[in-house]
């Protein structure tokens, strides 16, 4: 099947795929606590809390509360995010834009560095470089991400003075227009290269901290390919061929040992799109991972009913995308069948 | 793409990464200039910078001062709303309400004396402006009051804020405060008159100076929604047109409230701009004040210790908070309603035995000394210090394990000991308590087992807006009071707030008295008299306890030392401070 055939396929299941994740969706924000949980102050009478479910309709049969919901989705309109004070579709765009920021910065670190290591690494096999990159892959997979983050703090924030947490300075952010929530991109489109600069600044830290555990992963998952593949026979051909080790390597064994990399690449870059929670909280970077945990931790079941729907959503294209990879960078592989 | 191209673009995206970076770092954006003490005039805009490229580190280690022209304060949590309609008692909207609307009278900065503010005068019988009944306030509304949005201020707009919160009687919010005990408003030429149900001692110092009596442009209102009943006014959840010394600049959701100068002012403008930042990790906020990126931080007494010393950091610590922390204890508890672990009656405390034995049990040193740092005391039974008629020498129960064991005896649960659960919130003070009281009551009786049911915030306020309350006890502070009324009300009264829902006729000896003395002192003008009553209140509630209270809480907060005249004021909204007071140099 054809790369065309096949995403036109996969993308006419998505609405099917959708609906049943939103009916999940509504059901858990039901059994999962009180849906208007952050409403309610300990002092309130119970007079007040039934008021409270009275406005939000929670005394209507449930079907008719998911249809409520769901033509709202439809329609744009996902609620009230009670954790930022406005609708949760304007919530949600602020959001994403950040978390999608910070996500690529840190995906670009650490593919960087990941292929990097896992290259420099595996091509010189249980020799001193290897070693020293499978130190630093474990140290970034073990080192609770937290603790990272506020030792940089305490190094370039206290000590040095270098940065700040939070996305960008207030007052130049204030200068530009921001038509899509992702800061660099609307410095640059503004043509303002101190908005620009400003922005990078902030995302230093935040990215190489999330970038930091990422690296470790894909660092791993190529060195272990790129050795595999250097013992395949068609390696030892084009050896015998008289290539040089560079052209070897890089032409044909570290191709190859790309083809699992991306993968986890891939799903890697979708879990770094949901904003990891620790990381915006420590950086105060306001993005939907910290948006979330807020909505969790004081109830706001409209604001973790958008998250996880759009979280959904956002897995099926990435997957989608890792599948369409994986068959162009490896021809072997058949699409839908 | 040929194998040639392939080969460069990650070296050439390494390379603008990397040439990113060090623009970014270059470009730092914190102002390292020296500030000085500067007057309001030739304060900077809200977070004022230099241009890139001026020198970066430490600028607060070095001494000189972070962001001049600048207040910034760390908070922990952002607000649901800044409608004054809308935003519940202690929640994080009424820090930004109190700085950027105001009330009629104000507590002033040094204690809980009231200072004119949209009200010329401050009523009270000897002006006139309380009838001799006591149920008229006349509110001389002040002249050449502007609005953020250049609106006047009249006593109509008055009559009209308060009207709203009555009309909108939104159930998340603090309309009870004023539809409890106002009868109607009215205007009278440029005066605004109040007439209450019944006398009210509290009113002034509870009611008029809360957040919900805040006054906001009618004209931004009615142009934004206006008002309709039991409907949210989404523009005033969101934007603030006030007449107070700050307006609200910006909020960027999840970042900060930038919060500036405002110009027209009618009193003694601000000196500084502020920046509110929502800061959720305590650890941050610590690191944020040392690196001197924030004036002050929402500070809690668990950490003290990590700030102590630190160069440029004060940590303030002043007069006590007026909301003790409390051990409620449920006497109205429904069968089968607890969890299957305890082993108590529902009936337990309808005992003055076992209520005067947790009293009497609890380790109230280890609590002041370790969760509030020291900062903090046991409070007479029952009026807490800083409120009118507290006297040190009231009767405060102290730890006395002989006394407790003999309680317990003359109560029955001595041999056979007990199972109780007391719910509390997760990871504070609250919780601590818990843990110090399971100690406690271990300490005294192996037999006597407290489990601490630790949850979240939103679980333990569903949990605790239940009624009838489905657990014998839990662990919160009080809401905080300006008045011994309003307090002995929801926390006395057997037909009060928490006496209802507690079931306080079930516990006292002689309920009706009780009803009668807070009662009596509520409607009571002469102060003298009042103290009187709640003087005797506390004398029969140490003798018949329905609360537990394992300490009060200094107002605490770590500020920078370049701060000029920080003061807290517990009878402030949290964190018990206003920006417009402070300056920097």
């Amino acid at each position: 099947m054809q790369i065309r055939d096949y995403v036109i396929r996969r993308l006419m299941i998505f609405p099917l795929i959708i609906v049943g994740t939103s009916i999940i969706v509504f059901a858990l924000s039901r059994v999962g606590g009180n849906p208007i949980a952050i409403y309610i102050e300990h002092e309130m009478s119970a007079e007040e809390v039934a008021e409270l479910e009275d406005r939000y309709g929670l005394n209507d049969p449930l079907p008719v509360q998911y249809l409520a919901w769901a033509g709202g989705v439809l329609t744009g309109d996902m609620g009230w995010s009670a954790v930022s004070a406005q609708p949760v579709t304007e919530a949600l765009f602020d959001r994403i834009g950040a978390s999608l920021e910070l996500a690529i910065f840190a995906a670009i670190i650490a593919i960087l560095m990941g292929i990097g290591l896992g290259t420099f690494g595996g091509a010189r096999r249980d020799r001193l470089p290897d070693h020293v990159t499978r130190v630093v892959s474990i140290s970034g997979a073990s080192m609770p991400i937290f603790w990272f983050a506020i030792l940089l703090l305490i190094l370039f924030w206290v000590n040095l003075g270098w940065f700040s947490t939070g996305r960008s300075d207030p007052t130049i952010f204030a200068t530009i227009a921001h038509p899509t929530g992702i800061y660099t991109l609307d410095a640059l489109l503004a043509g303002n290269f101190t908005a620009f600069a400003d922005a990078i600044h902030y995302l230093v830290l935040p990215s190489l901290t999330l970038a930091f555990g990422a690296t470790a992963i894909i660092a791993r998952m190529m060195r272990s390919s790129l050795v595999e593949e250097l013992n395949e026979d068609y390696v030892d051909a084009a050896r015998a061929k008289g290539l040089p080790e560079r052209l070897v390597l890089r032409r044909h064994a570290r191709r190859n040992a790309l083809i699992p990399t991306v993968t986890v690449i891939g799903l890697g870059f979708g879990f770094l799109l949901q904003g990891t929670v620790v990381v915006e909280i420590i950086y105060r970077w306001p993005g939907i991972g910290r948006w979330m945990a807020d909505a969790v931790l004081r109830g706001d079941q409209a604001t973790i009913m958008a998250y996880v729907l759009f979280t959904s959503i956002l897995f099926l294209f990435v997957n989608l995308v890792v599948d369409v990879m994986y068959a162009y960078l490896d021809r072997r592989v058949v699409l839908g069948a | 793409m040929s194998a040639f191209d392939q080969r460069r673009v990650p070296r050439i995206l390494a390379l603008l990464v990397a040439l990113a970076v060090l623009a970014a770092c270059t470009g730092e954006t914190t102002d390292t200039t020296t500030g000085g003490t500067e007057g309001p005039t030739e304060t900077e805009a809200p977070g004022e910078t230099s241009p890139p490229g001026e020198p970066t580190t430490t600028a607060a280690a070095s001494g000189e001062i972070v962001n001049p022209g600048l207040y910034v304060h760390a908070a922990d949590d952002e607000p649901l709303s800044v409608d004054p309609a809308q935003v519940a008692a202690g929640e994080a909207g009424e820090t930004v309400i109190a700085q950027v609307y105001e009330r009629l009278v104000e507590i002033g900065p040094g204690g809980p004396d009231l200072i004119p503010s949209l009200s010329s005068e401050v009523p009270s019988v000897d002006n006139g402006l309380i009838s001799e009944d006591g149920l008229t306030y006349t509110f001389p509304i002040r002249e050449g009051v502007v609005f953020h949005d250049g609106s006047e201020l009249t006593a109509d707009v008055v009559k009209y804020n308060w009207d709203r919160v009555l009309t909108m009687n939104l159930p998340e919010g603090n309309s009870s405060v004023l539809a409890d005990l106002v009868a109607s408003t009215a205007v009278d030429g440029n005066n605004f008159v109040v007439t209450l149900n019944d006398r009210n001692a509290a009113f002034l110092n509870s009611v008029v100076t809360a957040a919900v009596a805040s006054i906001a442009s009618q004209e931004a209102i009615e142009a934004n929604g206006g008002v309709q009943e039991g409907v949210v006014n989404e523009f005033m959840t969101a934007n603030m047109v006030g007449t107070g010394p700050y307006t609200l600049e910006a909020w960027n959701r999840g970042e900060n409230m930038q919060l500036s100068i405002f110009e027209d002012y009618w009193g003694e403008p601000a000196a500084l701009d502020a920046r509110i930042d929502q800061v959720a990790d305590s650890d941050v906020r610590a690191l944020g004040l040392q690196a001197g990126d924030y004036d002050s931080i929402e500070t809690d007494p668990t950490f003290i210790g990590d700030l102590e010393g630190a160069e440029g950091v004060e940590i303030y610590s002043g007069d006590f908070l007026l909301e003790p922390v409390h051990m409620g204890m449920n006497m109205n508890i429904p069968e089968g309603s607890l969890p299957p672990e305890d082993t108590i009656p529902v009936d337990f405390f309808h005992d003055v035995n076992v209520r005067r034995g947790f009293n009497l049990a609890f380790d109230y040193q280890a609590f002041v000394d370790g969760a509030m740092a020291g900062l903090g005391a046991p409070i007479p039974h029952y009026l807490p210090q800083g409120m009118l008629g507290y006297d040190e020498s009231l009767p405060t129960f102290e730890r006395d394990l002989a006394a407790a064991e003999a309680a317990f005896t003359e109560a029955g649960y001595w041999d056979d000991g007990f199972t109780m659960t007391v719910i509390a919130e997760e990871g504070g003070i609250f919780e601590i308590a818990g843990l110090v009281l399971a100690d406690s009551m271990a300490e005294l009786n192996p037999a006597f087992q407290i489990r601490v049911l630790a949850v979240v915030e939103t679980q333990f306020d569903e949990a605790h807006a239940q009624d009838p309350l489905q657990y014998a006890a839990w662990i919160k502070n009080a809401d905080p009071f300006a008045d011994p009324a309003a307090l002995f009300d929801a926390y006395i009264h057997p037909d009060g707030e928490w006496g209802s829902v507690h079931g306080f006729a079930n516990a006292y000896a002689d309920p009706d008295l009780i009803a009668s003395l807070v009662d009596e002192a509520a409607v009571e003008l002469d102060q003298d008299r009042r103290v009187e009553i709640y003087q005797e209140l506390t004398g029969l509630l140490y003798e018949d306890p329905v609360w537990l209270i394992p300490g009060n809480e200094r107002a605490l907060m770590a500020h920078r030392s370049w701060v000029q005249n920080f003061a807290m004021n517990p009878l402030w909204p949290r964190p018990s401070i206003k920006f417009a007071y402070f300056d920097k140099g």
